[in-house]
């Protein structure tokens, strides 16, 4: 009785009558769930500015907008993502791909407003009721890209110790793009990179394998890629964005990687240079460390007929006198240099200005004058001993080595000071005195406690492993003397090295003593600078500001308007603001002899 | 699959045969004698269903490729028939007496890609986008960000800044 | 009583056909009612309308016009990054987006050669007849109201939105979800999922009993439905039906089991088909269908890993260039076979993504065809039986 049931059993749907109703009474006042794509939430201050929600937001609905109380300032854009919600569809891959993991979502979805306009605003800067809320979707547990670095092959310990062949190997083309594919192409580092240089294109450059074109950005605006590449000081990866959660790009050895992969030969071709046409000036260069060769390769494109005066043998400054050989292969620098010096650049190899050529008849024989002479006076501790004739200076012995010549290594031998320079030496006795004596005896101590002393982190580490003892946090006193020989340092703790403003001025506790035995100590605190080469008339013509140091425009142009100066000398402390500052300065060349005429 | 294909190959101008995956295979076969194979394998070599019809514009190349997906039931099978045509005399013999819907594909082809199928039920009778009468739309050439940029405004109030120029702007303006 | 509204005519031989089988329309005679039936329609399925001639309330001619909805998503994604293709690709079938999410994701990772982590394997299993179930309610409640019966949609569009609430709390969206991402998914179960969703499965039986003894059981629904929209059996390969509209023919084509993918291959289930494609014996199968997929939630959330990976590792989403070639994934969705055309050129963007909804053969070749002779009142009643959903017609 099939068809009754059919007329009868519909009927059954009256006893939802009595059923309580199951529709949510106030649906404003329903929550999301814990993880519903609700309102956005930013940590305004975590936040960069980098705009990496705004590059993969497909709808458009992310703008950077520049937020009151925000500075601009190195690795923060100043910049703060402003939300469109009419465009906007709730996908969080804003907040999945957000470096900082600054930027949430809330589970708040109900909100009511008649003016449109409201519903586009800068979250985290723009007050919301939700900002508070700890639901809502927050980056699950992935990454959209990966967050950890390319391990790069460098030799072990035991193959470097005694000899002077360079530890960093270099990516392969695998590693390469492995590495430049992690480059989320922000720009943040480009402010940060004194030589502004165009990084995020030279990383996509890789990506692509179009090489070539890496190398044409690349000397865009620093022509010494294969040495920077190795030993840059890379402030630009202490920005990186992608750094927030997990290791930041290797930027240097990705910058190494396209000079490596480029041979020497195809230079001109790439980048352009086979032919250039000459204008006819001339311009002298003192110095051929990184801001002379930057200033002479820039001004050489430009047209103009360089020479370049070096006090020493062979060209690249404190780069090959003192950045030792492990770090910084010879034939590397000579790669960079032989390339400027294809564009037609000349030098001078043992001239030294205000010796054998005065600064006077430079400024006779040429159009304008640039001197990057750099710091290589050594800076003593002046503690008692510090004359004594085995108390050395690190830029000295660095030099000595470069040069080829012998140096002495003795059995037991301390280092003062704590920066970089303190490690090359440390590191390159190290080697000596392992090639010598078959072990490793050294000592290097500086004010600074470990954790902030100003060498690189790597270097101290490295050190270690090479058998260097180093020790943080002590104050040298006294060298003791014996017999006219070196018996040792005096130190006392070190208990701070800044005062409350911040000012060189360090405390010692001096019932905490110590004593390092030695035969040899090295001196590294510091290089001051040899400007003998200024005579006396023209120091009278140099503005100086009160700590007598020459004061440059923002063309390094100093206030007798042929003379430029740069690198170290005006700036520092490295190889890249040198390279800035030189091309700079050939900017400003440039100008100064276009309006002499 | 491959003895399938080892068999058609003696018939058809076969090329570029590819096991994708284990249900998907891919191969091409010349323009004249692809109705004719798609026939055949309908016929005699079980592919009975036509999964989809569409194009893919190669302009860099001149030409469009039409991608026949049929699907063999018993082997649980797709095959991804390519056939490459001419840009230019963009033409392919309809399909519509071997599957009905084809008939919508061919149509849909025609207007988006305007690829012409002759005799195919209401072929030149739009579908989607009556009223157009603007480039096909997804031909390559045809820019869609320049045409929404054309036709729609953009909200008010919005501006943009890049990090790197606004950065530039702010720390290093002279540079 | 039966006889008393059985009128059993050949409809098919009304109008008369001239000798291409075409019926001559001439509405200057006046005898021919053209009209529009939707894009408003209550019983259209989303927005698409019909063109309908009829004469009286018989439909005499038909066609389908689709484009209220045209968004040119295949064309969009070839100017975005394939990331970017992710929050596309769900709004091209709104009640069951995540058929989009994991064949695109399906796609993109065979052309690159990812291998995407087991948790993520079963939780996209999961999602997928999480979807298939909030479908189906949807539908039924539809399928009931284009023959006026109102309270079953009341009950079913509940039940759904029980489900909407689970797929709030695993993926953080209702309606879409954005869940199945390139490479995994984008989250593990929350705490105490299973158990509120084995709560929803238990009121959704009870209620689908209801239902049938409402719906189902109904004379008034069978008499509306029963041999009602016939789809034949040689009429399956030769317009492209797929899924229930295939099945009910006794044809049992279903992707689940001819070509398993995900975590199929581990569950216990067999294709359901029946033997008369007519408007009830499709909605029956659907229940089933449904039933089934309650059964499929429970295997899932027994058998699936606890914790562990989610997502394989894959390169910066932000410059993910697939390499080279071309493939074509499928998914069983409530419809059919849905499908996933992908063709990479080994740059950034996709070069061409052609999607195969089944609305696209059902609601146009196969409705044009099976409308005719229909009543006017039947028509709501007969496109719903197709379940049809206009976007994938447009994408
Ligand atoms: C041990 C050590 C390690 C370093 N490591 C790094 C590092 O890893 N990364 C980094 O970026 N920087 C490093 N630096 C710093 C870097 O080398 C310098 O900042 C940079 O070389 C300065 O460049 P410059 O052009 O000012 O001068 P310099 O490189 O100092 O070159 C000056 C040149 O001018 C010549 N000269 C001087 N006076 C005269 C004269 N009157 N006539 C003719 N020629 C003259 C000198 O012989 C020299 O060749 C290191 C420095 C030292 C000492
Ligand atoms: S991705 Fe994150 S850090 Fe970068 S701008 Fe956006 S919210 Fe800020
Ligand atoms: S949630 Fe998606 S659509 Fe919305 S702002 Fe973020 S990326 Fe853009």
């Amino acid at each position: 009785m099939g068809k009754i049931n059919d007329i009868l059993s519909p009927f059954t749907a009256w006893k939802h009558l009595i059923r309580e109703p199951l529709t949510i009474k106030k649906p404003l006042e329903r929550e999301g769930a814990d993880r519903y794509r609700g309102f956005h939430k930013n940590e305004i201050d975590k936040c960069i500015g980098c705009g990496t929600c705004e590059d993969i937001c497909q709808n458009a609905a992310i703008d950077l907008v520049p937020v009151e109380g925000i500075e601009t300032k190195h690795g923060d854009s100043g910049l703060r993502p402003k939300i469109d919600y009419g465009r906007c569809c709730w996908c969080a891959l804003c907040v999945d791909i957000c470096t900082t993991n600054s930027l949430s979502m809330s589970n708040e979805f109900t909100w009511i407003d008649e003016d449109a306009d409201n519903f586009l605003f800068v979250p985290g800067a723009d007050a919301k009721p939700w900002d508070n809320s700890e639901k809502g979707w927050k980056k699950p547990n992935y990454n959209l890209y990966n967050p950890n670095r390319v391990e790069m092959n460098e030799l072990h310990p035991e193959e470097r110790d005694k000899s002077f062949i360079e530890i960093v190997q270099g990516y392969s083309k695998g590693q390469a793009l492995a590495e430049a594919d992690r480059c989320v192409e922000c720009g943040i580092c480009t402010a940060t990179c004194p030589a502004q240089m165009g990084i995020p294109e030279y990383i996509k450059a890789i990506r692509n394998d179009n090489l070539e074109e890496g190398l044409r950005i690349l000397y865009d605006t620093n022509p010494l890629p294969e040495i920077c590449g190795r030993i840059c000081t890379h402030k630009c990866e202490t920005v990186c964005s992608v750094g927030h959660q997990g290791d930041p790009i290797s930027i240097r050895w990705l910058k190494r990687y396209i000079a490596d992969q480029n041979p020497s030969e195809k230079f001109k071709k790439i980048l352009g240079t086979d032919t250039i046409e000459q204008n006819g000036k001339k311009v002298a260069i003192i110095g051929s460390g990184p801001s002379g060769l930057s200033a002479a390769h820039y001004l050489a494109l430009m047209g103009y007929s360089c020479t370049i005066f070096e006090k020493l043998p062979l060209a690249g400054g404190m780069m090959r006198y003192g950045i030792p050989e492990y770090r910084l292969p010879y034939d590397q620098i000579d790669k960079d240099i032989n390339y400027i010096l294809s564009l037609g650049v000349e030098i001078k190899y043992n001239t030294t200005i205000g010796k054998d050529i005065t600064l006077e008849q430079l400024n006779k024989d040429y159009d304008a004058v640039f001197a990057g002479t750099g710091l290589h006076l050594g800076r003593s501790t002046k503690i008692p001993g510090s004359d004594n004739k085995n108390v050395y200076f690190a830029t000295d012995l660095l030099r000595e080595i470069s040069l080829g010549n012998e140096i002495p290594i003795e059995n037991k031998i301390v280092v003062i000071g704590g920066g970089n320079v303190a490690l090359d030496i440390t590191r390159s006795m190290a080697r000596l005195q392992n090639q010598k004596y078959g072990k490793v005896n050294i000592i290097t101590t500086s004010l600074e406690s470990e954790d902030i002393m100003p060498a690189d982190r790597e270097e101290i580490i490295e050190g270690r492993e090479e058998q260097a003892q180093i020790i943080p946090g002590w104050g040298p006193i006294e060298i003791e003397i014996e017999n006219d020989k070196v018996k040792g340092l005096h130190v006392v703790k070190c208990l701070s090295v800044f005062d409350e403003d911040g000012r060189f001025n360090p405390k010692f506790d001096e019932n905490i003593k110590n004593f390092f035995e030695a035969d040899m100590i090295v001196e590294s605190i510091g290089q001051g600078m040899d400007l003998s080469y200024l005579s006396v008339s023209i120091k009278e013509n140099l503005e100086m500001d009160n700590r007598g140091r020459i004061i440059v425009n923002k063309h390094f142009q100093s206030s007798i308007e042929w003379l430029f100066l740069g690198g170290d000398i005006i700036q520092g402390p490295d190889v890249i603001h040198g390279i800035a500052n030189g091309h700079k300065a050939a900017i400003g060349i440039d100008n100064y002899i276009n309006n002499k005429k | 699959m491959k003895e399938i294909i080892n068999k058609i190959e003696k018939l058809y101008p076969i090329s570029d045969f590819k096991q994708q995956n284990d249900k998907t295979a891919l191969l091409t076969v010349e323009q004249d004698k692809a109705v004719d194979l798609l026939i055949y394998m309908q016929k005699f070599e079980g592919f009975k269903h036509l999964a989809i019809l569409t194009a893919v514009d190669w302009i860099e190349n001149n030409q469009f490729q039409l991608s026949y997906i049929i699907n063999n039931p018993e082997l649980k099978m797709d095959l991804i028939l390519r056939v490459f045509i001419d840009r230019e005399k963009a033409e392919m013999t309809s399909i519509h007496n071997l599957w009905e819907q084809a008939a919508t594909y061919q149509r849909e082809l025609k207007e988006m890609f305007g690829i012409n199928f002759p005799n195919s039920p209401r072929v030149d009778k739009p579908f989607i986008l009556e009223g157009w009468d603007g480039l096909p739309p997804y031909r390559r050439d045809f820019d869609t960000k320049k045409y929404s940029e054309d036709t729609y405004f953009p909200r008010e109030g919005r501006t943009k800044n890049n990090p790197v120029e606004y950065m530039k702007q702010k720390l290093y303006p002279d540079e | 009583m039966s006889k008393l509204f059985n009128i059993k005519e050949d409809r098919s031989l009304f109008p008369e056909k001239n000798e291409h089988g075409k019926i001559d329309i001439d509405l200057s005679s006046h005898k021919y009612l053209k009209m529009w039936h939707g894009p408003q329609h209550p019983g259209i399925t989303g927005n698409m309308s019909l063109e309908i001639t009829l004469l009286g309330d018989e439909v005499m001619d038909c066609e389908t016009h689709v484009g209220y909805l045209h968004r040119g998503f295949e064309k969009l994604m070839e100017r975005r990054k394939y990331i970017q293709c992710f929050p596309i690709v769900c709004r091209v079938s709104v009640p069951e987006p995540d058929f989009n999410e994991y064949c695109f994701a399906a796609a993109m990772e065979e052309l690159a050669g990812i291998e995407i982590p087991e948790t993520a394997k079963w939780l996209r299993t999961l999602v997928l007849e999480m979807a298939r179930l909030a479908s189906y309610l949807m539908w039924i409640g539809g399928q009931a109201g284009a023959f006026g019966q109102g309270i079953i949609g009341q009950w079913t569009n509940y039940l759904r939105d029980s489900m909407l609430d689970r797929f709030e709390e695993l993926t953080g969206g209702r309606v879409y979800h954005m869940y199945i991402i390139p490479g995994g998914v984008r989250g593990l179960l929350p705490a105490g999922f299973k158990q509120r969703m084995e709560e929803n499965l238990k009121f959704i039986e009870q209620m689908m009993q209801d239902v049938d003894k409402v719906m189902f059981n109904n004379a008034v629904f069978k008499k509306r439905s029963v041999d009602m929209g016939i789809i034949e059996k040689d009429w399956i390969y030769k317009f492209g039906i797929t899924g229930p509209n295939a099945r009910a023919a006794g044809i049992p084509l279903d992707v689940r089991k001819d070509n398993p993918y995900l975590a199929y291959p581990e569950l216990d289930f067999e294709t359901i088909t029946a033997s008369h494609s007519d408007i009830y014996n499709r909605a029956d199968l659907r229940r089933k269908d449904l039933l089934l997929s309650i059964d499929l939630i429970r295997q899932i959330m027994a058998k699936m890993p606890d914790g562990g990976e989610i997502r394989a590792e894959t390169p910066n989403v932000l410059h993910w260039k697939v390499p080279k070639g071309e493939t074509y994934s499928k998914a069983e969705c409530t419809r059919g076979e849905y499908g996933y055309y992908m063709v990479a050129d080994g740059t950034e963007y996709p070069r061409r993504i052609n999607v195969r909804g089944p609305s696209y053969t059902h609601a146009v070749s196969l409705l044009e065809k099976m409308i005719i002779n229909c009543n006017l009142a039947d028509i709501a009643g007969l496109m719903v039986s197709l379940h049809t959903y206009p976007p994938e017609i447009e994408r």
